[in-house]
């Protein structure tokens, strides 16, 4: 069996497993991570093997090629696959450490990474849909999780919204299918470059709008802040730093490489959300006074940036959008699972998540923000508004910062030391990204190329 | 037969929109439950072709499109999986909030901001006092 059948059956088998154990016990919790881990070392050994040849394929079911479903690994998949995962086993340790109040939450978050690892290896359109609908399903329960009325609100506006946007993609994939006769995601991209543009144009518009609605970008995140700031600091975390990827990663896919000449038509479009979102999303975060909200709206101007690159496009504009949502979903998850936490070390962690936030060095988000910087560079007023962004982001997280840890507003007792060591962990990988960037550098620039040379 | 189809699925979908849009959480779930068979229906649509049964061994002349009834049956059981999930989740919200109406869950929502709004100008006035 290969790395790339392993990453899709671990967790598949052991989530139907874990399902049915009850959850509360440490040590369901614990297989639960034990599980996770193993899908993240699947996917590492993957992504070794894809680094050096380009990609690895497979045809599910030994059916011949063109007739059964395609699995196909490369840079761009593997990157986010790995970081869905990182974040999602990140949450869980955090969560079961303190005790899961649910039996179905291990579970659940088995089957998300799955889905998540589903998602980001198929090259089949309508494979996609089915995993992303897999990981959607998961994470609607896992909203649920704490179970009082406020989650519960929360989680009936998530699922509403987000089903309404999985059924606006499929009725793209629909489209997708009809006037390219494929769901094989490279030959899509073959043929879509001699589809009538009016119809192409129709069905980019519904997988952005889709995608939109998962990273809650300006005019489609009316659901965002609810839900964030409803859910438990864990699930917020997997929510924001898992899930969310999908997002990035199908604008990405689907605009970057299937719909290239619909990506570049729509440029300016995409860059005038993008602002507008980062704008939003920067004033309304500084006019909060409670981390979870503050990092709700602050999801939302965050996407933005990531939009204004897929909009600038091409080889550096892709590779620094696919940067920035890498360090973005680190950050967030690093910052919501703090949200509840108390001590030394977690006020260390917040001012190291806020400072990358904020780009500022030496914290892994400078390296996000000079990148998008690079990629703007042709356009003034990109750049003016990056700036402002960037300040009111520096604003919203230290006035976070120091209602919470400098006046004391958290209440509460002490969180515990292996609780503060997880999120020490994942803030010593920020902290890394902005010391050592060229790892990560060449990866997100190795993903972008495949994009590039997909759009020829 | 396309615009048949295309009338269709933009009717569905057009009652499922307004259906969602409703108060009541189980026209929510219908809304919901519309927009689905509006996405079936396209799935259904988007590979129209006229022939035999598509099963192995394959008669002469042309045969179905295999691939978009597959499809509409993938998603058809999705749609229902997710329906269950939906109408569970709205019998939680019933049970918690004794009220069927999204309305009620809105409004908690905005108390709960209004309540937490005035706690923060209050902390603000208290700072604004000390620094003077």
């Amino acid at each position: 069996m290969t790395a790339l059948a392993l990453a899709l059956v671990i967790p598949w088998a052991a989530g139907i497993v874990l399902a049915l154990l009850d959850g509360r016990r440490r040590l369901v919790g614990w297989l639960a991570v034990a599980v996770l881990a193993a899908n993240v070392v699947a996917l590492v050994v993957l992504a070794g093997q894809v680094l050096p040849d380009g990609r690895v394929e497979e045809t599910t079911g030994d059916w011949p090629a063109g007739v059964g479903i395609t699995l196909r690994a490369d840079a761009l998949g593997v990157l986010f696959a790995v970081l869905s995962s990182l974040a999602l086993l990140a949450a869980t340790v955090h969560e079961v450490l303190e005790g899961a109040r649910e039996r179905v939450f291990p579970g659940l978050v088995v089957l998300l990474a799955a889905g998540l690892s589903g998602v980001f290896v198929t090259g089949d359109v309508f494979d996609f849909y089915v995993f992303f609908e897999l990981s959607m399903t998961a994470a609607y329960i896992l909203a649920t999780y704490g179970g009082t009325r406020r989650e519960l609100g929360a989680a009936l506006v998530f699922t509403a919204v987000n089903l309404l946007g999985t059924f606006v993609f499929l009725l793209s994939v629909a489209g997708l299918y009809h006037v390219t006769g494929t769901l094989n995601m490279a030959q899509a991209a073959a043929r879509a470059a001699d589809v009538d543009p009016n119809a192409a144009i129709l069905i980019a518009v519904g997988f952005f709008v889709a995608f939109s609605v998962k990273l809650g970008l300006f005019p489609f995140h009316f659901w965002l802040p609810t839900v964030y700031t409803g859910a438990r600091p864990a699930v917020a975390a997997i929510l924001s730093g898992g899930l969310a990827n999908i997002g990035a990663y199908g604008l990405l896919r689907f605009g970057g490489e299937i719909l290239p000449d619909e990506l570049g038509l729509a440029s300016t479009a995409l860059i005038a959300i993008g602002c507008a979102s980062i704008l939003y999303g920067g004033v309304l975060a500084v006019s909060r006074r409670t981390s979870s909200e503050m990092l709700a709206y602050s999801a939302i101007g965050q996407v933005g940036y990531v939009l204004v690159a897929i909009g600038i496009g091409g080889e550096v504009g892709f590779a620094a959008a696919i940067l920035y949502s890498v360090l973005n979903a680190l950050n967030k998850t690093l910052l919501f699972l703090t949200v509840e936490m108390r001590g030394a070390i977690v006020g260390a962690v917040f001012a190291l998540g806020a400072l990358s936030v904020a780009g500022v060095p030496p914290a892994g988000g400078f390296v996000g923000k000079l990148e998008l910087f690079r990629a703007a560079i042709d356009n003034p007023a990109v750049l003016v508004l990056f700036f402002a962004g960037s300040a009111l982001s520096f604003v919203y997280v230290f006035q976070i910062y120091q209602f919470d840890f400098w006046r004391g507003a958290r209440t509460g007792s002490l969180s515990g030391r292996p609780q503060q060591a997880v999120v020490a962990v994942v803030g010593l990988a920020v902290l890394a990204a902005g010391l050592w960037p060229e790892p990560l550098l060449a990866l997100s620039h190795d993903a972008a190329a495949v994009l590039a040379r997909a759009a020829g | 037969m396309k615009l048949a189809f295309a009338l269709a699925a933009a009717t569905i979908f057009g009652t499922g929109a307004f259906l969602l849009l409703h108060r009541d959480l189980v026209r929510v779930v219908l809304g919901v439950v519309l927009i689905s068979q509006a996405a079936v229906l396209t799935l259904i649509a988007s590979g129209l072709t006229r022939g035999a049964a598509p099963i192995y061994p394959l008669t002469e002349g042309a045969v179905s499109d295999p691939l978009s009834q597959g499809m509409a049956l993938t998603a058809i059981v999705i749609g229902l999986a997710v329906t269950a999930l939906l109408l569970v989740l709205v019998l939680r919200v019933v049970v918690a909030f004794a009220s069927r109406e999204i309305d009620e869950v809105a409004e908690e929502e905005a108390e709960r901001d209004a309540a937490l709004e005035r706690l923060h100008g209050r902390e603000h006035a208290d700072e604004e006092a000390a620094a003077e």
